[in-house]
């Protein structure tokens, strides 16, 4: 057992900070600190400066671009990213799809997706939730039917993120309806959103915005090259997508920062004669907030510096399950903060009302997609209880 | 940063299991008593002197190995004066009475708490003038077997320590008018110290204690059929465990987390209080789901696993509760902005 960063890692954490606090633009990251929503222009040239200084994709395999980071390292890369409001790489190029392919794409296929990927030349999203398919993914209904050497997908994808940005999707599709069991019978498809028959409909969401979409498939045809790995393996590719990276699951960067904001909120909110950080309760919450997140934080280093090759892990559930608890209690607690001043969502140059009062119930609201999205709270109480406790249900 | 066990550490782990496994004896609600067989194997150990420098007399280990005995006390579910035997030892400095509590020759307590009164680490009616005290120590843990005392009072320089061989208990009362008591070297950052120490003893014992209380509440979930299947087949009791289970890894993280740091930094109480909380919060989860789980059967004293929530509410109790510890965080919420885990 030792605490404490070695003397290198403490170098690498300074060089990390001095890079995000310097090189990324402060318009950027003041949008991200209040909670304002980033236009795709803004996504881009963040990425774009990472990817130039080699920071896009640290974590993939070294000859695309991968760093051969400690788990450690790839934590502080992650924490001091988080701490400097600056936006993540976009996950479903560097976190999702870009690791699969280079786990299970062919060589051609590496080599025509990963470099552009990596550097946001190719936008993705991610078609694998359906109207009638959400924690149940496995019973989706998309088709693909091999029509000579070309798929021909019909069906439809919601809860597409940022789609109405993307140039392609990855998109799980049923190529074998007689599978004996339904994971069996699925694939993984590369799909142009520009491709004939590809639809996209808005959906609005409680805080107002466009964030997600859906995406409606007919009579598609997708060349087969376009298939990831194997046919009807896809369910595979999708568990490791979902669940090989244990360090970035908790965004405890991210909190932190909240959480030091919320400090800084409740010291400028007036309150009687003072402020609301005079208010005990306040206080308490402040220090109660502080002894979950360094529990989780403690956790995921404890939980990092065992992981075994990115191969999905049950502990990982309870990253997830206590990183978007508490990602969501600290905007809570922030839109508590706000009170009356967050009661206008309507960021105005006149106003009195700082702009991270008018987001605070917006992205209060917007959070509670965190313990929906990327299998349910549920569902990690399941993983939990079954692949790390036993309890077969 | 590594949270990993030494080769060492863990065979001092397997040492302590096996040494509590040949000893243990079924729990009994209520009051502990001493089990002086237990205790000279503890000894026999050398897990008394653990933390100490050998200079002084100790094994030269660290909170860490520690931390490591009080863990394996909690999950075999025994109570014994280890918390305190520490705690009390760590107050005693360069005193006669240290050698005696970190061999195992003589069980010594430290008596902190005052009857009626909220918890505090400064003594507030117990008072000295010279080497004579006035007030009252209650409760005084494991009193039924005539321990020695080290306790605390307010004196004219400070908060005083003092070391009373032979004291006479009623009950748990020690009636400290009179009594003979010998000043000890040290003050109140010696004091805290201390406590910090037993804290983080309480907090691994409590670590597992949780640490059984699920695996108990687990099995039971496999064995027990009701409705014609077991218990796990119902999903509303198994998502309950998954979040027992969260809760023990949170606090596993952050009792790891508090030995490592005060083996370089002995006297941060900030550590301390978070890792109370931490620790509590889980505590009262684990042990309330604990019983709940299990139904009618974790009611019995019979039955294991209501004891681990009776000792996850005892040290609830001891050295500061989550309240306590909360509103000691709170006063300084506003000192510093974000946190740093690693520095």
């Amino acid at each position: 057992m030792q605490r404490g960063l070695s003397p290198e890692d403490e170098q690498f954490r300074s060089e990390m900070r001095e890079f995000f606090t310097t090189a990324i633009p402060q318009d950027i990251r003041d949008k991200v600190a209040a909670g304002t929503e980033l236009s795709k222009e803004d996504f881009e040239r963040s990425h774009r400066i990472m990817h130039e200084a080699g920071l896009a994709v640290p974590h993939w395999p070294a000859e695309w671009g991968g760093k051969n980071w400690s788990d450690l390292q790839r934590y502080i890369y992650l924490d001091e990213m988080q701490l400097a409001n600056v936006p993540a790489p976009l996950a479903f190029n560097a976190n999702m799809i870009g690791p699969v392919i280079a786990t299970f794409g062919s060589q051609t296929m590496k080599e025509r997706f990963l470099p552009p990927t990596a550097s946001l030349d190719i936008w993705w999203c991610q078609g694998f939730s359906e109207p009638e398919s959400g924690s149940d993914l496995a019973s989706l209904r998309t088709t693909a039917v091999l029509d000579g050497d070309e798929y021909v997908v019909n069906g439809q994808k919601t809860w597409t993120t940022l789609g109405q940005h993307a140039d392609w999707i990855f998109a799980l599709v049923r190529t074998n309806p007689a599978a004996e069991r339904q994971q069996q019978g699925i694939s993984m498809l590369l799909i142009p959103m520009d491709a004939p028959g590809v639809t996209l409909r808005p959906i609005q969401l409680i805080d107002g915005g466009h964030e997600v979409n859906e995406v409606f498939f007919d009579n598609v045809r997708v060349p087969a090259d376009q298939l990831v790995g194997e046919e009807n393996r896809g369910w595979d590719y999708a568990k490791f997508l979902l669940g090989n990276e244990r360090v970035g699951v908790a965004p405890t960067g991210w909190i932190k920062r909240k959480l030091a904001a919320a400090k800084e909120y409740a010291a400028a909110v007036a309150s009687g004669d003072g402020h609301l950080i005079d208010d005990p309760v306040i206080a308490a919450r402040i220090a109660e907030l502080e002894c979950d997140l360094i529990a989780l934080e403690l956790t995921v280093l404890r939980v990092a510096a065992n992981s075994h090759g990115g191969k999905p892990d049950p502990a990982s559930s309870i990253l997830k399950l206590r990183g978007s608890e508490l990602q969501q209690d600290v905007l809570e607690f922030i839109a508590d903060i706000a009170g009356p001043s967050s009661l206008s969502w309507d960021l105005e140059a006149e106003s009195a009302i700082a702009d991270w009062a008018h987001n605070a119930t917006p992205v209060y609201l917007n959070f509670r997609k965190a313990s929906i999205y990327g299998g349910s709270n549920e569902v990690q109480r399941q993983v939990i209880s079954t692949g790390i406790l036993g309890l077969k249900g | 940063m590594n949270f990993e066990f030494t080769e060492d550490q863990i065979a001092l782990r397997d040492a302590a299991r096996e040494a509590i496994s040949r000893h243990r004896t079924e729990p009994v609600p209520g009051t502990a008593p001493h089990d002086g067989e237990l205790w000279k194997a503890l000894a026999e150990l050398g897990g008394l002197g653990l933390p100490f420098p050998e200079e002084a007399g100790g094994m030269g280990a660290g909170p860490v190995e520690a931390m490591v005995v009080a863990l394996e006390l909690g999950r075999a579910g025994v109570r014994t004066a280890y918390s305190e035997t520490l705690t009390a030892a760590a107050m005693l400095g360069d005193d006669e009475l240290f050698g005696a509590a970190v061999e195992g020759s003589r069980v010594v307590v430290p008596a902190l708490f005052e009857p009626m009164r909220a918890w505090s680490p400064t003594p507030v009616d117990v008072r000295a003038d010279g080497d004579a005290l006035t007030g009252v120590r209650e409760p005084v843990p494991y009193a039924a077997a005539a321990p020695a005392v080290v306790t605390t009072a307010a004196t004219a320089d400070g908060v005083g320590i003092f070391a009373i061989d032979n004291p006479t208990f009623t009950g748990a009362r020690l009636d400290l008018a009179g009594v003979s008591a010998r000043r000890v070297d040290g003050d109140e950052v010696l004091v805290q110290r201390a406590i910090n120490l037993g804290t983080l003893l309480l907090s691994a014992e409590a670590l597992g204690a949780m640490e059984s209380a699920l695996h108990l509440t687990v099995e039971y979930l496999k064995s027990r059929k009701q409705f014609g299947v077991p218990l796990m087949k119902f999903q509303t009791l198994t998502q309950r465990a998954a979040d027992m289970y969260t809760s023990l890894e949170l606090a596993r993280s952050a009792v790891y987390y508090l030995a490592m740091t005060l083996a370089i930094r002995p006297d941060d109480a900030i550590g301390v209080s978070r890792t109370k909380v931490i620790v509590g919060k889980s505590g009262r989860h684990i042990g309330q789901e604990a019983i709940q789980l299990h139904g009618g059967i974790g009611m019995t004293a019979e039955y294991a696993v209501g004891h681990h929530t009776a000792r996850l509410t005892e040290i609830e109790h001891t050295y500061g509760d989550t309240r306590y510890h909360l509103s000691r965080l709170a006063r300084g919420v506003s000192e510093y902005g974000g946190l740093d885990l690693v520095s």
